[in-house]
């Protein structure tokens, strides 16, 4: 199957992410739902904020070293018995699991969920080489039936109901029609089940690869990920750059927070620490580990002493939960396996050009700054972007919107020297939006204003007071 | 893989943390818990954990005496309908004579103990079938209700991960406070290719947030405490 993300226009595919009140509906419910797990957890957890602190300093720590930190991960890692491969890019990186593929043989590939895998589009390049991918956590399973992209990084089908995973049961799987979570997911357990048992080559991402003993840790609740990294012979572990932390006894400040904030769990159910294959006598453990560790992109975003801080993201997806604008629109809108806030960030850097209007979709309301565990000031990241997109080295975007908007500028900075002419014109402008109003507002403006109304309807200017909120909005 | 790659990343990495420099800070080990401390508070932290793994969905059992585990366990296995045991060996206790008595109640044992290429997927196929794993885990945190399983040839991750109904031994003298502690305990060293941190049973919550037990690992986890004989 070729779920991949196609380059489109975000405005567009926005607007019909918010036109969809039933996604919203989702949205709200599902995001809701995470909201008050975690507001429970933290409450809980009194030092909670200490391991914040922790955490983000670790981060500023590890990838302050980061090229010490990938050699001794790497040193460590080959003597434990790991192949490391170093990928540049992400084309290099899908070659080598390709390649690896290709040579040992494989049919059959279960994975775990990993968003860097989505980042090199893996799957893809994996089926045309004539394998075939299962995705194996829950939500992946789903959203791969359907043939679509996760919409979230941590519950890739949170735009789904569980009517609608009971009618794609029934057609993709020919099971009797259930909504029942229970029955679906046992639906679900039995097939997978076997896929693990008899696949040649399991896959997951990394969520923290320590330097020190070259344990590679993958954070889970399903057991898919376990399973994955036990049951085949080979096991490739998928990891950008900036996961490395020094030590082992910085995870625990890591998990503290993981799991409170990407799910409202002190503890996530698995944490695996795998560090090298299974022993000759050993019954589970893979025969190879192969780590592919990826820049593509992020020594970039290091060099940025600004965006800097977006490698300090542990992918709890946190941000994209409190997001206003997430919940309105779905992840499918941002047109990355990374959306919300820190999506906006990294996917300019990671995925690339067509990512390049995400840090204009935010309102800066810095709600996701709040949650964020290791406190990446994400609205800070989000100008600076914008602001490298609007006057960057190729020069601005939309060279003639800005010229544009620089005349107007000056034109009313010379009309606003004289204070009764803003005025009077204000005035007449009211005057002449009178005939268009409705009720005090107006729902389609004339030219050139038509794009505000086009999504939200326009107050009519009052010489006094201002119009009361409408009971709908 | 070809070391050019490699240098070529770290290369890039260098020259970028080159243009603009971050913090230095690499710190000390944590000092590992005194064991004294751990002896004295057994029981309070045996009672955090059991409230912990009960939150998380998992049964703890007792704390009983050494020779009482026999007996619980056959009435878990009673009560869960387990048909079938698979199990390996244990870290302070004989699992496999446990696991004995259970034949005498009707019930196969399965005794997992290291294996050849050629028996690997059969031995993991009898494991996948057997209706019950029987494991004994290395350490557990309170504060989360989390059992620290490290996997050895004679003891594999398996037994915890592929039965439906997961069984699990524990000492109370091996229950730490929190991660920090239980990380500091396993420390670098003794660090095993496979070390699991275990929550409670395998669940999901990606059908609408609602929380399914059993996705692919246990439906159910239940764990007996020991409090050793004085």
């Amino acid at each position: 199957m070729a779920a991949s993300f196609k380059a489109g226009d975000f405005f567009e595919a926005s607007e019909s992410g918010a036109a969809d009140h039933e996604l919203r509906r989702k949205l709200e419910n599902a995001s809701g739902r995470h909201l008050e797990h975690l507001a429970r957890t933290k409450a809980e957890f009194s030092p909670y904020e200490d391991e914040r602190a922790e955490s983000r300093r670790i981060k500023e720590d590890a990838i302050g070293h980061l090229d010490e930190l990938i050699v001794e991960l790497t040193r460590k890692l080959e003597e434990r018995g790991c192949r490391v491969f170093a990928a540049s890019t992400a084309a290099e990186a899908r070659d080598y699991i390709v390649g690896l593929a290709r040579k040992s043989g494989a049919k059959r590939i279960v994975k775990g969920k990993s968003m860097t895998t989505e980042e090199i589009g893996l799957n893809p390049a994996l089926e045309a080489a004539g394998m075939e991918v299962i995705e194996t956590d829950l939500g992946e399973y789903i959203v791969q039936l359907r043939r679509e992209p996760p919409s979230h990084i941590i519950t890739p089908a949170i735009h789904l109901s569980k009517e609608d995973i009971g009618r794609l049961f029934h057609e993709k799987l020919g099971m009797t029609y259930t909504a029942e979570p229970e029955r679906l997911t046992a639906e679900a357990r039995a097939r997978l089940r076997e896929a693990f048992l008899g696949a040649d080559i399991g896959i997951t991402g990394v969520n923290f690869a320590v330097a020190e003993t070259g344990t590679l840790v993958v954070v889970e609740n399903e057991g898919n990920g376990r399973m994955s990294s036990t049951m085949p012979d080979i096991f490739v572990a998928v990891m950008g750059i900036e996961k490395v932390i020094p030590r082992l006894s910085d995870l625990s400040h890591f998990l503290e927070v993981l799991g409170r904030t990407a799910t409202g769990q002190k503890l996530t159910t698995y944490t695996n620490l795998i560090s090298g294959p299974r022993r000759e006598d050993e019954l589970d453990g893979p025969r190879e580990v192969h780590v592919v560790m990826l820049d593509n992109g992020r020594s970039a975003m290091l060099a940025d002493p600004v965006m800097r801080e977006a490698l300090y993201c542990i992918r709890c997806g946190a941000c994209l939960n409190v997001c206003p604008v997430y919940r309105h629109i779905g992840g499918h809108a941002y047109r990355s396996p990374y959306p919300g806030p820190i999506g906006s960030i990294v996917s300019p850097n990671l995925v690339g050009e067509s990512t390049s209007m995400l840090p204009f979709a935010s309102t800066l309301c810095g709600a996701c700054k709040e949650i964020c565990p290791v406190k990446i000031d994400i609205p800070r990241l989000l100008l600076h972007l914008r602001w490298k997109e609007s006057s960057g080295a190729n020069g601005p975007r939309w060279p003639r919107g800005a010229a544009g908007a620089r005349a107007g500028g000056r034109r009313f900075a010379r009309l606003a020297r004289y204070p009764w002419v803003v005025r009077m014109l204000g005035r007449a402008g009211a005057m002449m939006l009178r005939p268009f109003a409705r009720d005090g507002w107006i729902r389609k403006m004339p030219p050139p204003f038509g794009n505000w109304t086009r999504l939200r309807d326009f107050p009519l200017p009052r010489p006094k007071a201002a119009p009361k909120p409408r009971e709908d909005s | 893989m070809t070391m050019a790659d490699l240098e070529a990343i770290v290369a890039r990495v260098k020259s970028a943390l080159a243009s603009a420099p971050g913090a230095t800070n690499h710190r000390a080990h944590p000092a590992p818990p005194d064991d004294a401390v751990i002896g004295d508070r057994r029981a309070e932290l045996a009672s955090r954990f059991a409230r912990e793994l009960e939150a998380v969905g998992g049964r703890a059992i007792g704390p009983v005496a050494p020779a009482e585990v026999g007996p619980r366990l056959v009435s878990i296995v009673r009560e869960r309908g387990v048909k079938s045991v698979a199990a390996g060996a244990g870290v302070e206790c004989d699992l496999p004579a446990l696991a004995a008595n259970l034949e005498a109640e009707g019930v196969a044992v399965y005794r997992s103990a290291p294996v050849s290429t050629e028996s690997r997927a059969e031995v993991r196929a009898r494991v996948a079938k057997a209706d019950a794993g029987l494991a004994e885990a290395d350490y557990a945190i309170a504060s989360t209700g989390t059992l620290v399983v490290l996997s050895e040839p004679a003891r594999p991750s398996s037994l915890t991960l592929l039965p439906p109904v997961s069984i699990v031994v524990l000492q109370v003298g091996r229950i730490r406070p929190d991660l920090a502690a239980a990380l500091a305990e396993t420390g670098p060293q003794a660090l095993q290719h496979r070390m699991t941190l275990i929550t409670g049973p395998s669940r999901t919550a990606d059908i609408e947030k609602r929380i399914v037990m059993g996705v692919h690992g246990p439906k159910s986890l239940d764990v007996i405490l020991v409090w050793p004989d004085e």
